[in-house]
């Protein structure tokens, strides 16, 4: 058969292949009939078949691209990605996840390394002041000290919305970027989360040898929990990319590594959730009027909050076997 | 998948369930900055719209900090969640890769997922390194094959370019000077593959290759070729190679009719479907309009997205 011949018998089915790919690719009319899926994927077959043949037919160059773009088209339709569904995410974020990380090494290291560098920092802050300043200039510390010198009075809806913004973006940019350094083979998730207990470490140490102690201890007390975890959470979901690469578990780095990304996304999306809750909390409650007392039992309840959620969601024939 | 010794350039083949492989071409660092500049300033278009509009919101409520707070929180949106969003809603594209044509697919070919799309964007983070210079997302991108920066890497995404081919088909020849020729060529002679490849990458070019450079192009396999075929010297290798690609694609009685409807192809179905005029003829339809070609293809083609043009 001649080319020419050959091209006007496909040409029909090629145009309606086109037509039908340009209608799945607007998202208004995405949903075929049973008959028009049927016939797609038969046209869709068909121009695979044509390519596969090219070289044998002769198809000119141009032909052959023009197909190669064609059939990379449907191929895309055909084959498409599954989309987001809340049942899955839901099921996800409140049974796969806390039992991974339940189970999760990067959790733990993560864990230890903020909390021994914070404990650390502040100990030898509270032991000598020096030590404070020279980690955040004695400025700064001065600073610091006077936004707290007041007792808290309360800010209004106004000016707690702006702050639960600002905390929002500050605080949660902080913690994305203790997930992306993570990727930096766990080093730099790993030095992020060094340096974030080491500031807020000797922060808390000095504070607490000043004379606004109580101010600053009861601002903080709310909100403390939950950012915390968060970061801590966030910088185990980077360092578990980190290390995906360096401990492959017999895969290759790459597949190590996407495999690893794919189960991060929950965990950083969970870190997200805590970060933006912390920010309600520290904007809003923390520095209102509300009496110690309720702001401590925020603390106590999203402390059990968190313990219910690792422990006994993340654990749960440990605790059939308690009971 | 992916054939790594084979690759010779940017193409990337592909081999799908049924065995067919097909062709992308990835888009390296230096396609993918001019898209990322446009979606910059699209970034810096939404943010200072969203102040203006948030701050202006909150001060007619009498409440200018919840404004301010709500801008900080939608800037954070953005300036984290701007690609992720928009690729997952665009299969793949930003504003920017729209505009340059990219497009972000999935290593094995598939459109990428949301989950995909937002992490490759929280992990430009890192890419950006240091201080925005992107100097680690550049060096991801030379080490790998596919040009993918490490949010790619760790995602199992790349970025290809998407080529409109809007044409395709047998470019059809009119001059008599050719016809009178296929004639001559001797009855047994078939065209190999590979001459046939060459021959027809050579003729759609043709119209865009000046005449003194044609038979130069055209002698290396023309003059073998006349010698073969025991014709005169002074005969035009041209329309030489001309006159065997009629034979070869078309055969000697169309070639004499000089009928075939299928000279060219189809415009490109979304562009019809736009409403869009479909872009001129690059191959005549009428016999009479032969000696036009040339020049007419000359002012048209670059503007034409086919491959013909120069």
């Amino acid at each position: 058969m001649r080319v020419a011949e050959l091209l006007a018998e496909r040409r029909e089915n090629w145009r309606e292949l086109e037509g039908v790919c340009v209608q799945l690719e607007s998202r208004r009319q995405r949903r075929l009939g049973a008959r028009a899926i049927t016939r797609f994927a038969a046209l869709y077959r068909g121009a695979c078949a044509d390519l596969a043949l090219a070289d044998a037919y002769q198809l000119p160059p141009n032909t052959v691209s023009y197909l190669h773009q064609l059939v990379g088209r449907a191929h895309n339709q055909l084959y498409r990605a599954r989309s987001f569904q809340l049942s899955s995410w839901t099921h996800e974020m409140l049974v796969a996840l806390p039992q991974r990380l339940y189970h999760d090494n990067c959790l733990r290291l993560a864990f230890v390394v903020f909390w021994g560098f914070f404990l650390a920092t502040m100990f030898l802050s509270y032991v000598s002041p020096n030590f404070a300043a020279s980690i955040w200039t004695q400025e700064g510390l001065n600073q610091m000290e006077e936004m707290h010198s007041q007792s808290i009075s309360g800010k209004g809806l106004n000016a707690g919305s702006m702050s639960v913004g600002f905390y929002v973006q500050h605080n949660t940019s902080i913690g994305l970027q203790c997930f992306a350094f993570g990727l930096l083979l766990g080093v730099g998730g790993l030095l992020i989360t060094i340096s974030n207990g080491i500031l807020l470490g000797s922060v808390f140490g000095y504070m607490a040898t000043t004379s606004v102690r109580d101010n600053f201890f009861q601002f903080v007390t709310a909100h403390g929990p939950f950012e915390l975890t968060a970061i801590v959470i966030c910088s185990a979901a980077g360092m578990r990319l980190g290390f995906a690469i360096v401990d492959t578990k017999g895969l290759t780095r790459y597949d190590s590594l996407r495999l690893a990304t794919r189960e991060a996304m929950p965990t950083v999306v969970l870190g997200m959730i805590l970060f933006f809750l912390a920010a309600c909390i520290e904007g809003l409650i923390s520095p209102s009027q509300l009496p110690y007392a309720l702001k401590a039992a925020i603390a106590v309840a999203s402390s059990a909050i968190l313990v219910l959620y690792f422990v006994l969601h993340g654990n749960p024939q440990g605790n059939r076997l308690a009971t | 998948m992916a054939q790594p010794g084979r690759q010779l350039d940017t193409h990337f083949e592909m081999v799908t369930p049924e065995n067919i492989a097909f062709q992308y071409r990835v888009a390296g660092p230096f396609q993918r900055l001019p898209a990322y500049l446009f979606d910059l300033m699209i970034q810096g278009v939404i943010i200072v719209g969203g102040f203006l509009l948030l701050v202006l919101a909150g001060s007619l409520a009498s409440m200018p900090g919840g404004g301010i707070g709500a801008f900080l929180v939608f800037f954070f949106f953005v300036n984290w969640f701007y690609g992720g969003i928009f690729e997952t809603l665009l299969n793949g594209q930003t504003p920017g890769k729209r505009i340059l044509r990219l497009r972000v697919i999935s290593v094995d070919g598939q459109p990428i997922n949301a989950l995909q799309a937002i992490l490759r964007n929280l992990l430009r983070a890192v890419d950006l390194l240091p201080l925005y210079t992107y100097q680690l997302g550049l060096f991801s991108a030379i080490l790998t094959e596919r040009f993918q920066r490490l949010g790619d890497v760790a995602c199992g995404t790349m970025v290809i370019v998407e080529e409109p081919q809007y044409r395709y088909g047998v470019a059809r020849i009119v001059e008599p000077e050719v016809l009178a020729l296929v004639a001559a060529i001797p009855p047994n002679f078939s065209v190999s593959r590979t001459l046939g490849v060459a021959l027809s990458s050579y003729v759609l070019r043709r119209p865009s290759i000046p005449w003194s450079r044609r038979v130069q192009i055209a002698r290396h396999v023309g003059e073998p070729l006349r010698e073969q075929f025991g014709l005169p010297p002074t005969t035009n290798v041209d329309h030489l190679l001309c006159a065997v690609y009629q034979r070869a694609f078309f055969g000697e009685t169309e070639a004499a009719a000089g009928t075939n409807p299928f000279a060219v192809a189809a415009p490109h179905a979304r562009q019809a479907a736009a409403g869009m005029p479909a872009p001129a003829a690059v191959f005549v339809p009428e016999p009479a309009a032969a000696a036009v070609v040339a020049t007419h293809l000359a002012g048209t083609s670059p503007a034409s997205p086919s491959e013909q043009g120069p």
